[in-house]
């Protein structure tokens, strides 16, 4: 307990960073979408562009100039933001021990390293859950201007589900390279360029069939938010996966954690 | 009972050497000095024992306890004061005792406001705008505030003024006293001779010698410093005399062996002056690394 206040208060200015360029980026957008509501020359537009380019900015299944529509494409790049987020503060809760040379006052406590890891975890987790809840009040607060209806409330809320189980991805995931990198220094950049390389093989994997393979490897396919509008629920196979992403990943921390040297 | 016993522990960091075979035991209530160069394993064999490292091979016990399987249980009664201390830099001095505090299953709290006072610590300030010495102050504090049993110290004293080591020592001693064993890691050899009962000497990662500091100055060599007018310097050069130099109207050598040759040799001369003296712990380290 003592260590997941520790951290929380420690961790608390960067959730307001983060807070703050999210709210930020859906001021922004809705400051687009005002431009792209209820009107069809922007559709003209759209219409225009080449189909692989739509898909690589999944442009193709979503209506802009409807609120659902606006959100779908916006859902990317609220992906993007909190996954990063969630990577970073994984990576960095646990290999700042080290990279600060505190691990000889942390890890000299009476305190096991799992309970360590736990409490860290708990933290981060906690810092996660609170930039999803600043970009959901942040959404529904720009959106009352554009006369939300119920389905598009259903839509956020499966959206906001999902972006907290990719938060849960990438945190799990930097959490066990912050436990199990002995360059701890790197753990933070090998995190979010992990996290890129994945939503890159999202990208591909829209523009061509032969290429279709690379969406199990892409969290960022794993909740496409087009699926999500039109269907009204998550896939099974994809929320299995991401479970199993984020077991295995925190088994693996706990474990090479516990049994490595550190680096003083 | 042994409130350390370290029995053929060896750790490679890869290939790179950290300790090799090294056994020795700490009894309980003493005040164990562990000497030895910068890089010669010193916290090497500390960190291990307070599992931040796993060995290679060999193991520890701390009060009659695998260190590595019982560590975190073990440290509710360790104390440790690292060579350099590194502390959350944003929080408050007092903000990172109580949170070092809350891990102790007593309550620390007086103890942590007679230790402060004691080492004039300033407990409002953040960690970062501390100076090394007051750094070290707050690691001093932070390792003693729960009454620990053990205490390891590696090299406690580099950035404390002379006063600050005074009180420090004093502390220790006082420690000490209270039944509190002490395992004192340091390359500054007057501070070892002053507080510690028995020494172990670590060179290039293994143990060369391990004896109660007494005998180490009284069984080993004798500094013996002669003062005559006509003298034949080469007259000395026998066995188990060492570094024989010509001094301003004499000489001065070490000498190890049976006492009564050399008394008989010196008797031969027409003395002015002699002095035997026992070397400083200085010297003797001094020939473990010739």
């Amino acid at each position: 307990m003592n260590i997941f206040l520790r951290e929380l208060k420690a961790n608390f200015k960067s959730l307001l960073i983060w807070g703050g360029i999210v709210i930020l980026f859906v001021v922004i957008s809705f400051a687009k979408f005002s431009a792209y509501a209820d009107n069809p020359e922007m559709l003209a537009i759209l219409d225009t562009m080449p189909s692989a380019m739509l898909d690589a900015f999944n442009l193709q299944a979503f209506n802009l100039t409807t609120l659902s529509g606006f959100y779908g494409v916006m859902f990317t790049y609220f992906a993007l933001i909190l996954s990063i987020a969630a990577a970073m503060w994984g990576s960095d809760i646990i290999s700042k021990e080290e990279r600060d040379k505190t691990v000889e006052f942390s890890l000299t406590l009476p305190v096991t390293r799992s309970k360590l890891v736990t409490g860290k975890t708990l933290a981060a987790l906690a810092n996660c859950i609170g930039l999803l809840l600043i970009t959901w009040g942040a959404t529904v607060a720009n959106a009352q201007s554009y006369q939300p209806d119920s389905q598009f409330y259903h839509f956020l809320a499966l959206g906001m589900l999902a972006l907290f189980i990719m938060q849960l991805m990438f945190l799990a995931i930097g959490i066990f390279l912050g436990c199990a990198m002995k360059q701890y220094k790197r753990a933070g950049s090998v995190a979010v360029s992990l996290l890129l390389v994945t939503y890159f093989m999202s990208i591909i994997s829209g523009m061509h069939e032969k290429l279709d393979f690379l969406k199990y490897f892409s969290p960022f396919k794993y909740f496409d938010a087009g699926e999500l509008l039109h269907k009204g629920q998550m896939d099974t196979t994809y929320l299995l996966l991401s479970a199993v992403i984020i077991v295995v990943a925190m088994v693996g921390a706990y474990y090479t954690y516990a049994r490595r040297d550190l680096y003083i | 009972m042994s409130v350390i016993e370290v029995n053929k522990l060896t750790k490679y960091y890869g290939k790179a050497r950290g300790i090799i075979d090294v056994s020795f035991k700490v009894e309980e209530g003493e005040i164990f000095g562990f000497i030895g160069p910068n890089g010669a394993g010193k916290s090497t064999t500390i960190r291990l024992l307070l599992s931040l490292i796993y060995p290679t091979s060999g193991s520890a016990t701390l009060f009659g306890r695998d260190a590595i399987k019982y560590g975190p249980e073990l440290r509710q009664d360790i104390g440790y004061l690292p060579s350099e201390v590194f502390y959350y830099e944003r929080m408050k001095v007092i903000d990172l005792l109580k949170y070092s505090a809350s891990f102790y299953k007593k309550d620390c709290t007086r103890r942590m406001h007679e230790l402060a006072e004691l080492m004039e610590l300033d407990m409002n300030r953040r960690i970062e705008d501390l100076s090394y010495g007051n750094k070290k102050k707050v690691g001093i504090v932070q390792g003693l505030l729960h009454r620990p049993k053990l205490l390891f110290l590696d090299e406690p004293t580099s950035g404390l003024d002379p006063l600050m080591q005074r009180k420090f020592f004093h502390l220790i001693r006082e420690e000490n006293a209270r039944g509190v064993t002490v395992f004192f890691s340091s390359h500054i050899l007057g501070e070892v001779q002053r507080l510690c009962d028995r020494v172990g000497i670590i060179k290039e990662g293994r143990i060369i010698e391990i004896s109660d500091i007494r005998s180490l100055q009284q069984n080993n060599y004798k500094k013996i410093h002669i003062a005559a007018k006509s003298l034949d310097v080469s007259s000395f050069d026998i066995a188990g005399v060492n570094k024989l130099e010509r001094t301003n109207g004499g000489v001065r050598f070490f000498y190890k062996g049976n006492i009564n040759t050399i008394m008989r040799k010196i008797s031969e001369i027409d003395l002015s002056d002699v002095t035997i003296e026992e070397p400083t712990l200085e010297e003797i380290f001094m020939h473990y690394y010739e």
